[in-house]
């Protein structure tokens, strides 16, 4: 069967690191095609081009066989892509029917919007999903995840579209609703309708997908018919390199426990956590998305002061309120989020690796501009950041060097506990094996380190042992030499069931 | 398919009602107890005359705020507004009485507040720089303008067909009568009409309405303009109040605007709130000036009183907005 | 995506400048300024006479106050517009504490300054423990503390301050006049405050990210407490300079301060999206926008147009501000 959308030689990269290189893939009608990869594997790009959000720097876009030029979402709509965004572009304020048909309403004359007709549409659409309960008049705002996702479906179908995009629909909805979602996707295939569907649940992908294309790095692996592959394969072709050829965490001597949790509560999200680390030691923590791993995180840092449970640092019972607090007593937190939490990206390196520090570079708290550049200049040279000088804007870096100035900020601050949250996400290989020798020296310095990661390799790899978070809890933990791929993953996996079945 | 959507629950609906239109609630609420409890105090309150005078003298503020709620919906905010209707009104009178027809002396004002303010949504939309940047410079211009164009001078001798705002229509003063004839177009408008729709789009999520197909630059240029127009009728209700026009208008007078506003439950981040509630805490605030001639406190205390309830609602506004974001 | 502040001025706020191209625009302004001055010089010989640049210096001083710490509040990303009621409820305080109260003019002059501090920490506090956004907070306190000014004095004036008292706002040390000297120092203080100390860095690092300076452990609710309150003590000294200079207390005093103060500081090139501006920038806008009133004034220009022209050169200069921050970026 001919494709109807069909990408070829697709490239792109963003601040010079490549994000897309060279990508061939191609939808029919009515069959669900797979997308797979990792974290910062390329799968985002590819869909926003296909979406015509993005531009490809080089490359060709291919509509019925017909070569175009996707502009705009507009666009692509206009041939008929549709896209369900995984974050919902959604307006919360309006109701489900005006949601569905913003931009593009039925009207009447003199530009009015055809009220009625616009709420029988969305009836028939949602009847069409089978959520004939969901209310075409009630506030989006009001809507449980899974249903806006059903309006997000809806908006999509509205516009009758050939192509269907799915970004990792399913990610933050339960297993019930996971089902009916499955069954949507098939109905709409059975109707002819080609679907892109984004995932890294592999169960869900087998139950679905009809081909699988796996990326990594942003290079295409291959395209399989379902059938033919299996989960092991698939692992190995979105992993890649056997967790050996990463950098490996180098032996170090461990020593006393430096931070130890005990029943650590925040709200519903952390629900009581116990856990240690001793200097040495590196503490790889996997879960899912949305598991307590970054709250854990930002409760011990401060962020969201504990609402219940014991921390205890070097051994002495501790209150930490607010992230001075944290920082005061040793700990340092790499956030996840890297331009909003970790940098000033419009200023300089310089006064970015002394933000942290400024009242020890300080005297009656006047700026000791002197030590401040030497200590950027240091930073530059033990990190490796590749840059111009220390008054270069670290907007200017690339995500791997902007890494390193977050790194270089906290470690200036001399933390005895470095808690490092997805430590490698979104840079190249390149950095990211520097990053990980970094952390294995760092241990053998005597630190603790607490490194929250997505990607399994990374934790398996780097880790001396491994917890496992779901709902809130520690679910499993092992020790270096139990953590394998096959163990944690089906911990994770199993998790998950659980947290969909109750 | 009305016979799925009609049986909810009264319950469910006054729910939804209260939760799409809780700030209107809370302001039509607070003026209802207020009239009342004045209203025991003091029955003179609710006679016709002093209700009349307590409405009417506030119509062109409530006129006004509706362009205002619009800009701010958007996201965007304008102080440049008084100015702007004291400029308005100031050519409104001095082309009446120079002679020109009645509708030309009433019509001038609008395409004129129309003209300026769209040059500001261009400055906005296209050289993007900031709306309180923008209106402030408008309104240095503005103000000087005036006062170098008028010198200071009043204009009296205004013909009797003038005087818009001293009609009355079907027995309601005029400024009340249009003012709620525009309030309730202007609401039908904004929730009802796909460019309605899209101007909270712009204001809730820029990047979405975008995405969406929304152009919005050019929904920004169209806000102002009309921002522009109510402008302009409020200028002439303001400026056929008197027998005179002063060459200067209430100081403060956008700020005035612009609490009504956000009082009435426009969110000053933009994407929610209606029209309706704008009107409301103008009438609100006009109440309240006369309550407290009525129940024998001091005019001066007048502005803190007033800075209170601003003050208590925006409080109470961001305790619920906190709580609703707990919840979900 | 944030769905705070303009939505359309969103991408113009990622587009900050370079700290190069930030000198661009002190550069700018500062021709701008050299010519204006030129100009004005060149059309009346009025203009350039000590006395009458002296005479300026002294009616720009209580819109320089409030631009100082307008500068800090701007930086933050914040805006203040309750400063011009902060200095009227300051004067009448003033009057209060002397006439009414009966306490010596020294104490009363104190407490007054004491009561704007006093407005400007409750601004903070609705700012920061409320989370209120401060256009809106301090559109509110703008209301109440006008509201108060104008209840407490029920619009009497407040005359016959003893003649010493005047010496600070109409008197002169070594020739030049009393608040000059008293702006200057406070503008070298706060400009050194900004670039040099670690307040100065908080108050930068805040406004351009508010949550990385938070998780680098910044104090960001101290920090703006500090800011807000600063702004209202700028305030309240200014109104009791003001009432030095005019001999009187009136309610109505300040109106309007809020805004010249705020097209000071946004005319000297800080950002009203946070995260960049300098205390030099603030100086050469006010300068800029008195040299303008004064000297379109000398020229002939009726009083009240001059303001038409400030208005203009806000617009423009910021136009030509963020075109070249543009090029420069690219």
């Amino acid at each position: 069967m001919p494709s109807i959308v069909e990408l070829k030689e697709v490239s792109k990269s963003f601040g010079g690191v490549a994000a897309l290189r060279g990508v061939n893939f191609e939808v029919r009608p009515g069959e669900v095609h797979a997308l797979l990869g990792e974290n910062g594997a390329g799968k985002s790009t590819l869909i926003r081009i296909m979406s015509g959000a993005l531009p490809p720097d080089a490359g060709e876009v291919y509509v019925s066989g017909e070569r175009v030029r996707l502009g705009s979402p507009r666009d692509a709509r206009a041939r008929g892509i549709a896209t369900v965004y995984q974050e919902l572009l959604l307006f919360p304020d309006l109701t489900v029917a005006e949601n569905i048909f913003l931009g593009n309403a039925p009207r009447k004359r003199f530009l009015a919007l055809d009220w009625s007709a616009m709420r029988a549409r969305a009836r028939t659409l949602l009847d069409s999903l089978e959520s004939r309960e969901l209310d075409v008049d009630a506030r989006l705002g009001d809507l449980s995840v899974a249903n806006r996702q059903r309006v997000e479906i809806a908006k999509a179908l509205s516009q009758e579209p050939r192509v269907l995009i799915m970004d990792e629909p399913t990610a933050s909805l339960a297993e019930a609703d996971v089902q009916r979602l499955m069954a949507v996707v098939r109905m709409l295939r059975d109707r002819g309708v080609a679907i892109v569907y984004v995932s890294h649940k592999l169960p869900e992908i087998f139950a679905l997908a009809d081909r699988v294309t796996v990326l990594r790095d942003g290079a295409l692996i291959g395209t399989r018919a379902a059938k033919e592959v299996d989960e092991q394969g698939l692992i190995s072709m979105m992993v890649g390199r056997s967790i050996d050829q990463l950098f490996p965490k180098e032996a170090a001597p461990l020593g006393e426990p430096l931070l130890e949790v005990e029943d650590l509560r925040y709200r519903h999200v952390v629900n009581g956590v116990s856990f240690s680390v001793r200097a040495g030691e590196i503490l790889g923590i996997a879960g899912l998305v949305g598991s307590g791993r970054t709250e854990t995180a930002l409760t011990i840092f401060g962020i969201t002061p504990a609402t219940g449970g014991r921390i205890k640092v070097n051994g002495k019972p501790v209150i930490i309120d607010s992230p001075r607090r944290a920082r005061d007593l040793g700990i340092a937190y790499v956030p996840e989020d890297r331009g909003l939490q970790g940098l000033i990206r419009v200023q300089t390196i310089r006064e970015n690796v002394s933000l942290a520090i400024l009242d020890r570079l300080s005297r009656l708290s006047v700026v000791n501009r002197k030590d401040e550049l030497r200590r950027a200049d240091e930073a530059i040279t033990r990190f490796g950041i590749r840059a111009r000088g220390p008054e270069m804007l670290v907007r200017q870096l690339s995500g791997g060097n902007q890494q390193k100035v977050v790194l270089g900020k906290w470690l200036g601050a001399e933390p005895r506990i470095l808690i490092m949250d997805e430590p490698t996400r979104g840079i190249d290989v390149g950095a990211k094996s520097e990053v990980h020798a970094l952390m294995s020296r760092l241990a053998q310095q005597g630190l603790a380190i607490v490194m929250i990661s997505s990607e399994l390799p990374e934790v398996l790899g780097m880790s001396d042992r491994v917890l496992v978070m779901s709902r809130g809890q520690v679910v499993a933990s092992f020790d270096r030499a139990a953590a394998t791929p096959d163990a944690v993953g089906a911990a994770m996996t199993h998790a998950g069931q659980e947290r969909g079945a109750v | 398919m009305e016979a799925i959507a009609a049986p909810p629950l009264g319950a469910r609906r006054l729910r939804r009602l209260a939760a799409a239109y809780g700030q209107e609630l809370v302001v039509l609420g607070a003026l209802v107890v207020l009239m009342v409890g004045v209203g025991l105090y003091n029955p003179r309150f609710l006679s016709d005359t002093s209700l009349t005078s307590v409405f009417s003298g506030n119509a062109y503020i409530a006129v006004a705020a509706i362009g205002m709620s619009m800009v701010i919906i958007t996201g965007n905010i304008d102080v440049s507004v008084g100015a702007l209707i004291g400029v308005l009104g100031t050519i409104a009178g001095t082309l009446a009485v120079n002679g020109a027809p009645t509708w030309v002396s009433w019509g001038t004002p609008l395409l004129v507040g129309m003209a300026v303010n769209a040059v500001i949504g261009l400055l906005v939309a296209y050289a993007r720089i900031p709306a309180i940047v923008v209106t402030l410079g408008m309104l240095s211009i503005l103000r000087g303008g005036l006062i170098s164009a008028t010198g200071g001078k009043w204009i009296s001798g205004l013909p009797s067909a003038f005087r818009l705002a001293q009609e009355r229509f079907f027995g309601v003063p005029s400024g009340v009568f249009i003012a709620a004839i525009l309030t309730v177009i202007a609401a039908l408008w904004m929730r009802y009409s796909s460019t309605g729709r899209a101007i909270y789009a712009v204001g809730g999520n820029a990047e979405a309405a975008r995405a969406a197909g929304v152009r919005t630059q050019g929904m920004l240029v169209l806000v102002f303009a009309l921002h522009g127009f109510f402008a302009g009728i409020a200028a002439v209700l303001f400026a056929t109040q008197l027998q005179v026009i002063q060459s200067t208008v209430p100081p403060n007078l956008e700020m005035s605007i612009i609490t009504a506003s956000v009082i009435g439950g426009v969110s000053i981040l933009g994407g929610t709130g209606t029209v309706i509630g704008s009107t409301l805490a103008a009438l609100l605030f006009s109440a309240i000036a006369s309550a407290l001639i009525f129940v024998n406190i001091s005019a001066y205390w007048l502005r803190a009183v007033l800075g209170l309830l601003i003050l208590g609602t925006v409080l109470a506004d961001m305790a619920r907005r906190r709580r609703k974001g707990r919840i979900q | 995506m944030s769905v705070a502040g303009s939505a359309e001025g969103r991408p113009a706020a990622g587009r900050r400048l370079s700290p190069r191209s930030l000198l661009r625009h002190e550069s700018v302004l500062l021709v701008l300024v050299v010519i204006t001055l030129a100009m004005l010089a060149h059309q009346s010989d009025r203009f350039f006479t000590t006395d009458n640049l002296l005479n300026q210096g002294r009616l720009m001083a209580e819109v320089g106050f409030a631009s100082l710490t307008m500068t800090f509040v701007i930086i933050t990303g914040g805006i203040d517009l309750s400063v011009g009621s902060i200095l009227g409820l300051g004067a009448i305080m003033l009057g209060v504490f002397w006439k009414n109260v009966g306490l010596p003019l020294p104490v009363a002059m104190v407490l007054a300054v004491a009561v704007g501090g006093v407005c400007g920490l409750v601004n903070g506090l609705i700012i920061t423990r409320f989370r209120v956004p401060p256009l809106i907070a301090t559109l509110a306190t703008l209301s109440l503390y006008r509201g108060l000014a104008e209840g407490i004095s029920e619009s009497r004036s407040v005359r016959g301050y003893p003649e010493w008292f005047f010496r600070l706002g109409q008197g002169d040390v070594f020739g030049v006049p009393t608040q000059v000297w008293i702006l200057v120092l406070a503008a070298i203080f706060g400009a050194l405050v900004l670039s040099r100390t670690t307040f100065g860095r908080a108050t930068y690092a805040l406004g351009a990210n508010e949550t990385a300076a938070r998780f680098s452990g910044v104090a960001v609710d101290r920090t703006k407490l500090l800011i807000y309150t600063a702004s209202g003590l700028a305030a309240s000294l200014a109104s009791v300079i003001f009432v030095s200079r005019v001999s009187t207390t009136r309610s109505d005093m300040g109106t309007g301060l809020e805004l010249d103060a705020i097209t000071a500081v946004v005319l000297g090139g800080t950002s009203i999206f946070g995260g960049r501006g300098t205390i030099a920038g603030t100086v050469l806008g006010l300068v800029l926008i008195q040299a303008l009133r004064n000297g379109l004034a000398l020229s002939g220009v009726k009083g009240d147009g001059t303001i038409m022209v400030i208005g203009a050169v806000l617009i423009l200069a910021i136009l030509v501000s963020n075109m070249l921050g543009r090029d420069g970026d690219g």
